[in-house]
């Protein structure tokens, strides 16, 4: 077996290997929105779960593709996740509190409607 | 017009990985897109406050070391989220809680609230008006003193020397 097609096959066995790590995320992502109580709850698992388990699929297109256009452009895809979920789940529990979401019945403490209480008055 | 053209190259290279060929001719079309697409967001862009970030040259290692807490911090959130959707009874009590934050620039607040979002059980929700109280919802606010000292000590440091 030649040099080049073992690298071809550690190479396509390591993206096997973050294809399922990362599968598995967005699982455990879509169990948690299923399971946890309420709307700020659920966005803890799908900004964080998602961006990984979505940035582990593109990685392993990177692996298995190469520095092939589809493979620049696997990683250019995956920074965007990186740098725009957090904003939209920033978005989301904004809009989600001002239209009067409450929080869920286990909370313990909310400091913002208490705040925004404060600048109605 | 000429004070855009180095955000314009900027563009011109994220154009080259989103068409996935690194060639001269599509560098050039990028960069005329880029000038494009900033002529009507001319507000949102003033080099005189964003082009600070690249001249002290020692900031690079600042930047890089910030990427790598950025990547421990969200490999370990993955991890406790995944703890919590996996027990099998849910027993959390979130909240929200107000974070006092150092950072002063746009670019600073932007990083700090994007840090916090993205590592463990935490999210930005919202910005008190006068940009000095970040409003954070914490998936386990039983200890809300404990919350603002781990932010301010294990992410806040290293967003302060990469970005301000």
């Amino acid at each position: 077996m030649s040099e080049v097609s073992i690298f071809s096959m550690i190479m396509n066995l390591l993206s096997d290997i973050v294809l399922l790590i990362g599968l598995t995320f967005v699982f455990l992502g879509m169990l948690g929105l299923i399971r946890l109580p309420d709307v700020y709850n659920r966005l803890h698992t799908t900004a964080k779960i998602g961006t990984v388990g979505a940035f582990g699929v593109m990685l392993s297109i990177l692996m298995r593709a190469g520095f092939t256009p589809i493979g620049v452009k696997a990683i250019a895809v995956g920074l965007f996740l990186l740098l725009t979920a957090p904003i939209a789940a920033h978005m989301i529990t904004r809009a989600a509190h001002r239209h009067g979401v409450g929080l869920c019945k286990e909370s313990v403490i909310d400091e913002y409607g208490k705040a925004c209480e404060r600048c109605k008055k | 017009m000429k004070r855009y053209i180095p955000l314009a190259a900027i563009f011109g290279v994220i154009w080259c990985f989103v068409h996935g060929t690194f060639s001269l001719n599509s560098f050039i079309f990028g960069l005329l897109l880029g000038l494009l697409t900033i002529r009507p967001f001319r507000f949102l862009y003033r080099p005189e406050t964003n082009f600070r970030l690249f001249s002290p040259s020692n900031r690079i290692i600042s930047i890089i070391r910030y990427f790598m807490v950025l990547i421990k911090e969200i490999i370990k959130a993955n991890i406790v989220v995944a703890k919590i959707v996996t027990r099998p009874k849910i027993n959390i009590n979130p909240g929200i809680i107000a974070v006092p934050i150092r950072c002063k620039t746009d670019l600073g607040i932007t990083g700090i609230a994007n840090t916090i979002t993205l590592t463990p059980g935490t999210i930005t929700v919202d910005i008190s008006d006068d940009h000095s109280v970040l409003y954070v919802h914490c998936i386990d606010a039983s200890d809300p003193a404990a919350v603002c000292a781990s932010i301010r000590d294990d992410l806040e440091k290293y967003v302060l020397e990469a970005f301000e």
